[in-house]
């Protein structure tokens, strides 16, 4: 069933003569996991805003075509309301951890949603122990890593129980190890919690082993909609600026020699699986 | 200098008994105390709320950081002492009893200043933010507070890494008269001001995702919960200031009358 | 002469971290090295060491035979060029031509120089069409290019680069890792900061690797990246190529190489024996 259905959509910022969003149309199904990628400035933070209301109701400019979100039409629908359908992660995690402990950010929207303390307290214990963070109930956001200032950030979006989370370049700041690390829980808690994720990412080594399907962006249009082995496969990736990942590099040279994939491998693992399937057929 | 004034502002995290007073136990005991000192200009009472202050100061364990308000406090102190003499002098003369006055009027600031900041050193932000809340002083200034609190370090943060990066390109911030050096700060002041607004935004962004504004009856998850202690607290300290003000009343001034025992007075 | 000598250099910080524990190395003129390390390792540390921003609490820093405690930043920064990590976030002036041209007249040259040496480092970096141009409505790429620019402009020996690959896309990266190649074969020494494994195994450069302050291995990429206990314990991954070609172990594939085709080979060699 479809979660969310952009279609047609056209987005300019205020004064901007050129369409930064043109002819954008997709549909997402509950528990899916898109990675979304593409070169600087092609426009996937423009389209994760008008995911979740920011566009149009922060940002003005002109807006053309329908985006449903949650059964919601974003365009009619205040932020407030939306907020608790999608979740927002940003790119950089000091500028979306206002308060003075982790427990008070958590909470932080849903005192604002004016919900009964009891239920605040429950979700936030709830959302803590499932990012493995309720150690960090009483620091303050400052001095916390990168990795845990986005694990908190997560933990705050999450208490508001949406349905579909957006991360906008979440681990940016982070070293490869953090990173892993929080694109794997991000995935667990998917898996757990039924979420649909849609992850704007650089770092595709990482990410596209997890994710479902990839949509490739460039100069404000979807130019690739689909499973990502078949994008790298079908595709000249690093033109569109999309890093190509050296398992799949592994995997066309091996081909040069012997054709033992037909699709590409996107992490070590999966070129394992294949060598290894491939090894015990010849014994 | 300054600088030590407002060190004695900060916060230092302790588990005393004063540390988990009510916050606004704390905050009526620091404004009593500055309403005593100003109904008084008398060091003998003002002596006695200074030791009062140290009290407390001792069981909660931050002596050493208020004193440093009181040190950064004395050149504040100084030239109130200075400007009331001269404001004395032409009516009373140089008598003793300007000296005294001016002494005593300078002694009062030090003792209010050194109140906040028992109050300040041993209240957390968030607690601090509470009471305001409870002042019914509506959300957005809490917030604004908060925010100041939250973001100080990490705009020093920046400004120090805008610095080194200006420096790095050759920038020598402390060659120079003064009004070069005022020049010399515009490489550092455009980029955090730009730097600054480009996070403010962005913090909007996220405050509006967040719900921010959305409910007139917001809740808050933590609550202010007197105890029987802070209970006891607050009766000793209102009782101390009725005595006070009964005193006011009958004209006391122990001072005034040590002074006239002694003959300075004449 | 080397072109940086560390000695013995431990450094805290005010607030009481020891972000450098003992670190010594040397760097030749002309070597290109990356100093790799997880998030807090002490790289940036490092490098505000090299231009004086930083003084050691301990040991030694050495720039061209000249001690940093004994000179000025900026006479240190006129050897080495450092770019910082956020370097965009430094801009200030109306255009570009005027922000390569600060640091120019900083250092005391005349005007005709300033000029002739802005139009170069412009060119150099492929920016001469935006000269009159606001920094600030730049692309990424392109800030990214201007805060090279801008230390090339006035030729320091030493180029240092904070994390340059940070938020870049793939073709940016590749642009980045053309510029420092050329920068290195004229001559100048490149050190750069970057946990970008894949990167820095492209570009194949000496690596120093830290961890928690201390120096944990110092040689070639091919020795350092391909040592998977030590990258481990450094909280590195290591390059795909690497982690493949380890799991494989069983399969009696031995070999430990950066190259796509090496591996290659040898996973076919060994399969089809
Ligand atoms: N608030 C804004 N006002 C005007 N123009 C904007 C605004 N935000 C982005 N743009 C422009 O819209 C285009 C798309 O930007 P966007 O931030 O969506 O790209 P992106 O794909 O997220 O890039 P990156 O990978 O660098 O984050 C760019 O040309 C950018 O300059
Ligand atoms: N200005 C500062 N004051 C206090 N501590 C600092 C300061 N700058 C860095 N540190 C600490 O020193 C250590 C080393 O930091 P450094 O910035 O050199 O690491 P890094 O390797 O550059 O990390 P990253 O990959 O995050 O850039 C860290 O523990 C850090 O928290
Ligand atoms: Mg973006
Ligand atoms: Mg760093």
């Amino acid at each position: 069933m479809p979660i969310i259905e952009v279609s047609s959509l056209n987005y300019r910022y205020v004064g901007q003569r050129d369409y930064v969003l043109r002819d954008i149309s997709f549909t997402v199904n509950e528990g899916e996991f898109v990675l979304i990628v593409g070169p600087s400035g092609c426009g996937k933070s423009t389209l994760c805003r008008c995911l979740n209301g920011l566009i149009p109701h922060f940002y003005e400019g002109d807006l053309e075509g329908d985006v449903w979100v949650a059964g919601h039409s974003v365009r009619e629908t205040p932020t407030h309301v939306l907020s608790q359908h999608v979740g927002m992660v940003f790119q950089n995690p000091q500028n979306q951890l206002f308060s003075l402990s982790v427990e008070s950010d958590v909470a932080f929207a849903l005192e604002n949603l004016s919900l009964p303390r009891e239920e605040i307290r429950r979700r936030v214990d709830e959302v803590l122990s499932l990012l493995g963070i309720t150690e960090l109930r009483d620091r303050s956001p400052f001095e916390l890593s990168g990795g845990q200032q986005q694990k908190v950030a997560i933990a705050s979006v999450l208490a508001m129980r949406p349905r579909i989370i957006i991360m906008d370049e979440p681990t940016s700041f982070l070293d490869p190890i953090s990173s892993l690390n929080l694109i794997e829980t991000i995935d667990r808690i998917r898996k757990s919690l039924g979420l649909t994720v849609l992850l704007v990412e650089h770092r595709i080594e990482l990410a596209a082993p997890r994710a479902n399907r990839i949509i490739v962006m460039n100069d404000g249009q979807i130019v690739y909609d689909g499973n990502p082995a078949e994008f790298f496969e079908r595709y000249d990736a690093h033109s569109y600026g999309v890093y190509v990942p050296k398992v799949v590099r592994l995997a066309r040279e091996v081909n040069k020699h012997v054709r033992l994939f037909n699709k590409p491998p996107l992490s070590p693992e999966e070129f394992e699986e294949r060598v290894r399937m491939f090894a015990s057929h010849r014994v | 200098m300054a600088l030590s004034l407002f060190e004695g502002l900060r916060f230092k995290p302790g588990k005393s008994f004063v540390h988990k007073l009510d916050p606004r136990a704390k905050l009526l005991t620091s404004l009593l105390i500055l309403i005593t000192a100003f109904m008084y200009t008398d060091v003998v009472i003002i002596s006695i709320l200074l030791l009062l202050e140290y009290v407390l100061i001792r069981i909660a364990g931050v002596s050493g950081m208020w004193l440093k308000t009181l040190r950064g406090a004395l050149p504040l102190a100084a030239i109130i002492f200075v400007i009331t003499f001269f404001a004395r002098m032409a009516d009373k003369g140089v008598a003793f009893i300007t000296f005294y006055e001016s002494f005593a009027f300078a002694y009062r600031l030090v003792v209010f200043l050194s109140s906040f900041s028992l109050f300040f050193l041993t209240t957390t932000p968030e607690e601090i933010a509470l009471t305001l809340t409870k002042l019914r002083i509506p959300y957005q200034y809490t917030f604004a507070f908060v925010s100041a609190i939250r973001f100080t370090p990490v705009l020093a943060e920046e400004m120090q890494s805008i610095m080194d990066a200006q420096r790095a390109r050759g920038l020598e911030l402390d060659k120079g008269g003064f009004l070069q050096r005022i020049r010399k700060m515009i490489p550092v002041l455009v980029p955090l001001l730009v730097n600054v607004l480009r996070r403010s935004y962005e913090l909007a962004e996220a405050m509006e995702v967040k719900c921010f504004g959305v409910s007139k009856n917001r809740t808050y998850l933590k609550e202010l919960r007197p105890t029987g202690k802070d209970y006891a607290f607050t009766a000793v300290v209102v009782v101390l200031f009725a005595m006070v003000v009964v005193a006011r009343v009958f004209y006391i001034q122990p001072a005034l009358h040590i002074f006239g025992l002694l003959g300075l007075l004449s | 002469m080397p072109a940086i000598e560390f000695e013995h250099v431990s450094y805290q910080y005010k607030s009481g971290v020891k972000a450098l524990d003992d670190v010594s190395f040397t760097i030749e003129r002309g070597e290109l090295v990356v100093l790799m390390g997880e998030n807090g390792s002490g790289k940036t540390t490092i490098l505000k060491h090299l231009n004086g921003l930083l003084k050691p609490t301990e040991g030694r820093v050495i720039i061209d035979g000249t001690d940093t405690r004994t000179a000025t930043v900026a006479q240190l920064a006129a050897k080495v060029g450092l770019v910082f990590q956020n370097a965009e976030e430094m801009f200030f002036e109306s255009t570009v031509r005027d922000e390569v041209a600060f640091a120019l007249k900083n250092f005391g040259y005349s005007e005709d120089v300033v000029k002739r040496r802005v139009e170069w480092a412009l060119r150099f970096m492929e920016l001469d069409a935006y000269a009159e141009n606001s920094p600030f409505i730049l692309s990424g790429g392109e800030k990214k290019r201007l805060a090279l620019a801008i230390v090339l402009a006035w030729g320091p020996e030493i180029i240092a680069l904070d994390e340059p690959t940070i938020g870049q896309d793939s073709l940016q990266k590749e642009k980045m890792a053309e510029m420092v190649r050329l920068l290195n074969t004229q001559g100048k020494t490149v050190i750069m900061a970057s946990h970008d494994v894949e990167f820095v195994a492209d570009l194949s450069p000496r690596i120093i690797l830290l961890s928690r302050g201390k120096v944990m291995g110092d040689g070639t990429a091919e020795e350092v990246l391909t040592d998977v206990e030590k990258l481990a314990k450094c909280s590195i991954l290591p390059p795909q190529v690497v982690a493949t070609l380890t799991r494989l172990q069983d399969l009696s594939i031995t070999r430990r190489t950066l190259s796509v085709e090496a591996a290659a080979r040898e996973v076919v060699e060994k399969i089809w024996r």
